[in-house]
């Protein structure tokens, strides 16, 4: 008798609960979010001359779900020159917790206001709880236009993984 | 284990309590549907919530959230069309349920409360339907909006209530908070009190039955329960099928409120809808206000009328009932075929169709923040339409915007057109504002000063037609075409100036090809080359740093589209 109830019970939920889980798990089949895998424009070659980090904002077209925008911030990244005078870039997302990293010109070296890791200028963790260094990304130059790919990395972990 | 769970929470006294309830009677199959209710409001409840999990309700976002879940995410349609059908049999069980009370005059003391919480379970269930089909803010939700707040405004003091329940003076971001808290809080707890209510105080009833001991009973897990269960799995299998049949609930093009949709209410409307149509003007709030309220009026004291009518009673509420019911299905049969055989409602929904086709494929790009309407941005011809407005527009009038300082290109190069610049290219519609002179005015009468011969209307319709040949157009008059051609090289000596071979120069443009996509794109990249406008070229150059291939050859078709619009819709 239960068993007969049970059964009809199964069928009258799974009705429901199919597409239920059909829908909930959508995020884990299909990207919902996307920015841009792209080089961004930052500026000219002559604002970024010397080893003074100069902090610049990334501008991208996204898609959030059923939202699309144009030319919305998506991230930031520090730029500088390094010893040899090449152009590199550092996000500015902690690889610890995610907070954002600053730049502390009277020490001349990057920190994570909120958990206290500090960076060299190259990027390297000198002291505090990040797993690793700051995260590099991708620079191009084309003529006088520097261009950045950005991207965002998992947190925590001692290995630099793209999300 | 069991006795450890009963001292602790009850629960298993309360499953025997449940299961060993005496059905009196035995197992019946009128007794399915109060269980069936149970069944689609907890159904309802659960779809509702992964609705919410998917719905934004702001006016900017409901309708591209509700495209997303029904369009983009798997299944997304299948919880939407369950929900939305789900009111609709709920309404059917309530309507079902209240017939079996009165067929067995189960109303009657002690079943008063029984028989006046389903009568409020089928107006909260309406509530729920009303306020569910505006929260899409679908062209469908949004003119049923207007429609329904505009009824409450006809209600004394409605104006206060209808800036209440809206948020403020117009539909906005508030009516859709404000409703989707009464849709998803506020009526579904009622209902839930009201089905408790039925469950509770109907088996009340049957407990005091049993304890009469006139009639013979069973305990409700022996047989009533496994009914009940194969009722629900009935009832599932039907919605699962109107469900992917239909596939799913309706999603009109977003809320536009310039577009004059045909807002219909849903089925189980349409009877108050039609019913509106027979009291015209100060009349109306009858059928809005009067006639419903008495209905339910008399619904609520059926079982009271019942009892004071003596033996009547039962068949005078079951007539009065019976005609109710007649009067719903007259009237909703009058809307249908009426609406069925109306052909400007059937053509505006067969636009508002294609409409919802459009948006809903736009928003499968994402739609900009600005909101629902913001989906046509998408259209390709949007951002061509960008475009020329952004490069053209300045100089050039089209469809009565624009400068006048270079040729209209509105209905550019068609035939008539081409007529009218041969008869006064001076004119401010072609060059008239530009410093190109060169070509004289080719009138009826001629003219002696620059040794224009007159041309009559039919050798100008002939070089008309001989150009549009030469444009590359299909429906070419031959025969008119032929004697055009000759007109051009000999008596209108257009050929004097005109080149028509490829790539040939002379003082004016070449035509080969003019007005056509590819002829346009060449001007539009550089009219100073030879065989164009040459040196006297005054229309700024758009290089590929200015417009690639890609554009360029999409705005050339835009701007070769502009002519005959009837033929390419």
């Amino acid at each position: 008798m239960l068993a007969g109830a049970g059964a009809r019970g199964v069928c009258v939920a799974g009705v429901t609960a199919a597409p239920a889980v059909s829908v909930l798990i959508h995020p884990l089949r299909t990207p919902t979010t996307s920015g841009s895998d792209a080089y961004i424009p930052v500026g000219k070659l002559a604002q970024f001359v010397g080893t003074t980090p100069v902090k610049v904002d990334l501008f991208s077209d996204t898609v959030d779900a059923w939202n699309r925008a144009v030319h919305v911030k998506i991230g930031s990244a520090w730029v500088r020159q390094d010893a040899e005078g090449q152009l590199v870039a550092m996000s500015t997302v902690c690889p610890h917790l995610g907070c954002a990293i600053d730049y502390d010109a009277d020490n001349s070296k990057f920190i994570c206001p909120c958990h206290d890791s500090f960076f060299s200028l190259d990027g390297g963790v000198e002291t505090g709880p990040s797993p690793r260094g700051m995260d590099s990304l991708e620079v191009q130059t084309e003529g006088d236009l520097v261009a950045i790919r950005y991207q965002r990395f998992k947190q925590g972990t001692d290995a630099k993984e793209p999300v | 284990m069991w006795a450890w769970l009963e001292e602790r929470t009850a629960l298993p006294g309360l499953w025997r309590r449940f299961a060993n309830h005496p059905v009196p009677g035995g197992p019946r199959l009128a007794n399915v549907l109060p269980a069936v209710l149970v069944y689609l409001f907890v159904q309802q409840a659960v779809l509702g919530v992964l609705l919410a999990a998917h719905y934004s309700p702001s006016a900017t976002d409901a309708w591209a959230s509700t495209a997303y879940l029904n369009d983009q995410i798997a299944s997304g349609w299948i919880i939407r069309g369950l929900h939305h059908y789900g009111t609709s049999a709920m309404l059917l069980a309530i309507v079902a349920y209240l017939f079996s009370l009165a067929v067995s005059r189960e109303y009657r003391r002690p079943r008063e409360m029984v028989w006046i919480a389903a009568v409020g379970l089928l107006i909260v269930t309406m509530a729920l339907g009303v306020t569910g089909n505006i929260l899409p803010w679908d062209e469908q939700g949004y003119w049923a909006a207007q429609v329904e707040l505009g009824i409450m405004e006809q209600t004394p003091g409605g104006g206060a209530l209808r800036t209440v329940v809206q948020g403020g003076a117009e539909p906005g971001n508030l009516t859709l908070t404000r409703l989707c808290a009464a849709h998803a809080f506020v009526l579904p707890l009622v209902a839930a009190a009201l089905l408790t209510g039925i469950v509770v105080l109907g088996r009340r009833a049957q407990a005091k039955q049993a304890e009469e001991g006139t009639v013979r009973v069973q305990a409700f897990a022996a047989g009533q329960l496994l009914i009940d269960m194969l009722a629900m799995v009935l009832v599932a299998g039907t919605l699962v099928a109107v469900t992917i049949s239909s596939h799913g609930s309706e999603l009109f093009g977003p809320a536009d409120p310039t577009s004059g949709f045909q807002a219909r209410p849903e089925w189980y409307f349409l009877f108050l809808y039609k019913l509106r149509t027979f009291f015209e003007g100060s009349l109306e709030p009858i059928a809005t206000m009067v006639i419903p309220g008495a209905a339910v009026s008399f619904l609520v004291v059926v079982p009271f009328v019942d009892g004071m009518a003596g033996k009547v009673g039962r068949l005078g509420v079951l007539s009065v009932l019976g005609l109710m019911l007649a009067g719903v299905v007259a009237l909703t049969g009058l809307s249908l075929s009426q609406d069925a055989n109306n052909e400007s409602y059937q053509k505006a929904m067969a636009q508002a169709y294609t409409q919802a086709q459009r948006a809903r494929t736009f928003a499968l790009d994402g739609v900009l923040p600005q909101g629902g309407p913001a989906v046509f941005q998408n259209d390709p011809e949007y951002k061509v339409r960008a475009l020329y407005d952004e490069h053209c527009a300045n100089c050039h009038e089209l469809g009565g915007l624009g400068g006048e300082e270079a040729p209209s290109l509105t209905d550019y190069s068609s035939r008539e057109w081409l007529a009218a610049l041969i008869r006064d290219p001076n004119d401010v519609r072609f060059f008239g504002g530009t410093k190109h002179d060169g070509m004289s005015a080719y009138t009826a009468q001629g003219n002696v000063v620059d040794e224009i011969e007159p041309l009559p209307d039919d050798q100008l319709d002939a070089i008309v037609e001989f150009l549009w040949r030469l444009q590359g157009e299909s429906d070419v008059d031959a025969t008119l075409a032929a004697a055009g051609q000759t007109l051009w090289d000999d008596e209108a000596d257009c050929q004097n100036c005109h080149e028509i071979e490829a790539g040939a120069e002379g003082s004016g443009p070449n035509l080969l090809g003019h007005g056509s996509a590819a002829w346009v794109a060449r001007i539009i990249r550089d009219s100073s080359q030879p065989d164009l406008f040459g040196e006297e070229a005054q229309m700024p150059k758009f290089g590929t740093d200015k417009i690639d291939d890609e554009r360029l050859a999409e705005l050339a078709a835009f701007i070769v589209r502009q002519r005959a619009p009837a033929a390419t819709e």
